[in-house]
């Protein structure tokens, strides 16, 4: 719910979207760049419109006006020339030609006659005001700048004024304003006439929902052109970017679609030109590869039928040693040390063959892997006291059967068991061994002078040698590593190597305890270390417990 | 006594000539034959009592000339090949091979393989072995079902006496290779498989659902159920 709720994640995603949809941003911008024009546009319409509209109406009320001013006028005089006259009757017959004159919108219109500011007014008439401009209304809609333009008036000019005229309900009715001056028995009196144009303005207020409505409509349409046009393009962007990530992911036979002549199109063929080259050459590379690879298989098996005879001869030879004289029996010796390291070198190199071929077939077994290493260790035990190094078991507890190819684990701990013999300075090795619920794992933890950091990286590289001149007691091909590497990754397990220069070197092997399933990390730390309090003899030779 | 005779089937002069230095050594007498194809008539003439067989072999493959010469004989045959990762090896002992062993080999080993095969079987305190309605006459290397007479070569033989001797226990395909091809270390379980299935093949009723020698899962085989 936070997530939900966080403003910054809402932002994160939504940059996010941004930043990652080509579509998204080019529809966003036209739209919104559409959106300013069409809204400028609008406004500057709307402008007008009401400009000329208002312009027509003012022009029309006046003349408007003028016309009633003059038929007031008129009858004033008329009605002034009369005997006797009323003064009552003199306005009421001039006020109602006026309204007559000036009577256009269906709102009304509203007067005011009042007498000009220093006119001698006879007792019995102020002013006559029309009832919606009574109660001091007038005063805020004739505002003081079209009384002070009246009022200074000598011409009989209309003057004319927008202002708004406010109704029953509170709002303010938009209206204009004329002034004009009449005569009334030799009384200057300005006339104001208050025309309500709300009609205009509902006029106006069409046009304006009808330009909204267009521009809505335009903007919307912007939009959808803009989605479509992006589709077309973005579209075929996107497939071949998928496209080229399949084929990245190793789908050599992926195509894209060929449609038309146009730029796209001409993209399409490229990509499908790229990955035909890409594919060819993949090919060949894999055929080359199997190739040598089938090479070094037929080598390693051609060899094996001369490689007996020189190995029956040379046991023939031994056999006969005490025959010869001390310079040809080392010779034999000699020769004898050698077929069996070419033979080993073979063999090793074959396994190799076999992994690169992808030939190699696993024989699952339930094993308990603390027993397993100890049988290994009793069988290495020899060797490993011809060099002074003492080899050690540390089982810590709970060990149960796991599910691999016994031969392979046990020909990973013969190798590593045999590097930490010849480069553990004859100081006693460590071999760890301990199991979760998901992994079994074995540590040879050796006392020597440790691998250089530099090197840490090469030491499973095929044929590569620690230390040339070091002397080895175990032989070994150069493969050793490799192959381990190998065999552990069949498993599904790792292979890993840790070593500090001067403190020795640790190999952790980690395998599933069922094969199939994936190593979500190892029982052992890398490298081991004994609790302090724990004694080492004790914790020797506890693999019993399995 | 006289000395065993072994036939070498090899097309590789140089190795044939070597083995046969080495079994001599060891007093064996030795013929060679170098063709697969004249390997069954070499097999006729000499009259050996082993035969070693390359699988690699001009004329007709290795694998074929031990089918023929088991169609007609249960004499020990040791095949000699440079593939033991490939389907040779299983072709090989299916067509009836009773060992195998691969290149390059040393002297101990092709030597011990051989006595294994040319040993006599251990005499069982009793002469007449029973195992389900099956009969095994332990000195006439002889197995019958009632008064019909079930061919099986001394190997076959010595596989199924080994499991009726103790009917009551389970034997490990370890134990098997040790027992009966004489393997002191660890060897190719494939052995024990094929062999179990060859036997099967010739003596139980219907060998998909075996009642005479029947596997123990995880474990290996036993006599009975």
């Amino acid at each position: 719910m936070p997530r939900l709720l966080d403003p910054r994640a809402w932002w994160r995603r939504i940059r996010r979207g941004w930043r990652s949809s080509l579509a998204l941003r080019m529809i966003s911008m036209t739209v919104l760049l559409s959106t300013i024009a069409a809204v400028g546009v609008g406004v500057a319409i709307d402008l007008s419109v009401r400009q000329s509209l208002l312009d027509a109406r003012r022009t029309q009320l006046v003349t408007l006006s003028q016309n009633a001013t003059i038929s007031g006028q008129r009858s004033f005089e008329v009605s002034a020339g009369q005997a006797d006259p009323d003064i009552d009757a003199v306005l009421n017959g001039g006020l109602r030609a006026i309204v007559n004159a000036a009577a256009t919108t269906s709102e009304g219109t509203s007067y005011a006659l009042l007498p000009a500011p220093g006119q001698n007014v006879p007792g019995e008439f102020a002013n006559a005001i029309s009832p919606a401009l009574q109660f001091g209304v007038l005063d805020v809609v004739v505002s003081e700048s079209i009384r002070a333009a009246v009022g200074a008036d000598e011409e009989g000019r209309i003057y004319s004024q927008s202002t708004g005229v406010p109704r029953a309900d509170g709002t303010i009715a938009p209206a204009i304003v004329t002034g004009s001056t009449v005569e009334i028995r030799g009384v200057r009196y300005e006339l104001y006439l208050v025309y309500d144009i709300s009609d205009t303005q509902q006029t106006l207020s069409t046009i304006q929902f009808a330009l909204a409505g267009a521009g809505l409509v335009l903007i919307v349409l912007i939009g959808v052109v803009a989605f479509l046009v992006v589709r077309l393009v973005v579209g075929p962007v996107e497939v071949a970017a998928a496209t080229s990530r399949r084929l990245a992911a190793g789908d050599l036979d992926v195509r894209l679609p060929v449609r038309g002549d146009d730029v796209l199109a001409t993209l399409a063929r490229s990509f499908n030109g790229m990955a035909e080259s890409l594919r060819g050459q993949i090919t060949r590379l894999a055929e080359l590869s199997s190739v040598q690879q089938r090479f070094v298989s037929d080598v390693s098996h051609e060899l094996r039928t001369p490689l007996t005879t020189i190995r029956l001869a040379g046991d023939v030879l031994r056999d006969r040693t005490d025959r010869f004289d001390p310079e040809t029996a080392r010779t034999v010796e000699l020769l004898h040390t050698q077929i069996l390291r070419f033979e080993e070198l073979l063999a090793d190199l074959l396994e190799m063959s076999r992994f690169d071929a992808g030939a190699v077939e696993m024989e699952y077994d339930r094993v308990n892997v603390a027993r397993l290493v100890e049988d290994t260790v009793a069988g290495m035990t020899m060797l490993a006291d011809q060099r002074g190094s003492e080899l050690v078991v540390i089982a810590e507890g709970g060990h149960f059967e796991a599910e691999i190819d016994a031969r392979r684990i046990r020909r990973i701990l013969t190798n590593l068991i045999g590097n930490a013999i010849d480069h553990g300075e004859g100081r006693p090795i460590e071999v760890w061994v301990d199991s979760d619920a998901g992994a079994a794992a074995i540590a040879v933890r050796d006392f020597g002078v440790g691998i250089a950091a530099a090197d840490l990286d090469r030491v499973f590289a095929r044929f590569w040698r620690a230390d040339p001149s070091r002397q080895r007691t175990t032989g070994g091909s150069g493969l050793g590593l490799a192959i381990s590497l190998e065999d552990a990754a069949l498993h599904g397990g790792w292979l890993e190597a840790w070593s500090a220069p001067g403190q020795g070197s640790c190999f952790r092997l980690t395998v599933p305890r069922r094969r199939g399933i994936s190593l979500g990390g190892s029982p052992l730390p890398l490298p081991p270390e004994l609790p302090l309090e724990s004694a080492e003899p004790a914790a020797a030779g506890a693999g019993d417990a399995g | 006594m006289v000395n065993a005779r072994i036939l070498v089937v090899d097309d590789d002069p140089a190795l044939a000539e070597m083995i046969g230095i080495v079994l001599r050594a060891e007093d064996y007498d030795v013929a060679f034959c170098a063709d697969g194809a004249a390997a069954l008539d070499a097999f006729h003439a000499e009259r050996p009592d082993l035969i070693l067989l390359d699988v690699m072999l001009p004329g007709l493959d290795g694998v074929e000339v031990c089918a023929r010469i088991r169609a007609e004989s249960g004499i020990p045959i040791i095949m000699l090949t440079a593939r033991t990762d490939t389907i040779d090896v299983v072709a090989g002992l299916e067509a009836g091979a009773d060992d195998y062993v691969a290149k390059p080999f040393n002297t101990k080993e092709l030597v011990a393989r051989i006595r294994t095969r040319l040993r006599p079987v251990t005499r069982p305190s009793s002469d007449v072995v029973r195992i389900g309605d099956l009969e095994l006459d332990v000195i006439g290397h002889e197995v019958r079902r009632g008064t019909e007479r079930i061919n099986l070569t001394p190997l076959e033989f010595e596989l199924l006496l080994a499991l009726a001797l103790k009917p009551e226990q389970v034997f490990t395909r370890e134990m098997l290779l040790e027992q009966v091809w004489g393997y002191q270390y660890k060897a190719d379980t494939r052995l024990v498989n094929v062999h179990v299935q060859r036997l099967r093949a010739k003596i139980e009723e219907d060998p998909d659902n075996p009642t005479l020698v029947t596997t123990v899962r995880g474990v290996g085989y036993r006599a009975g159920s």
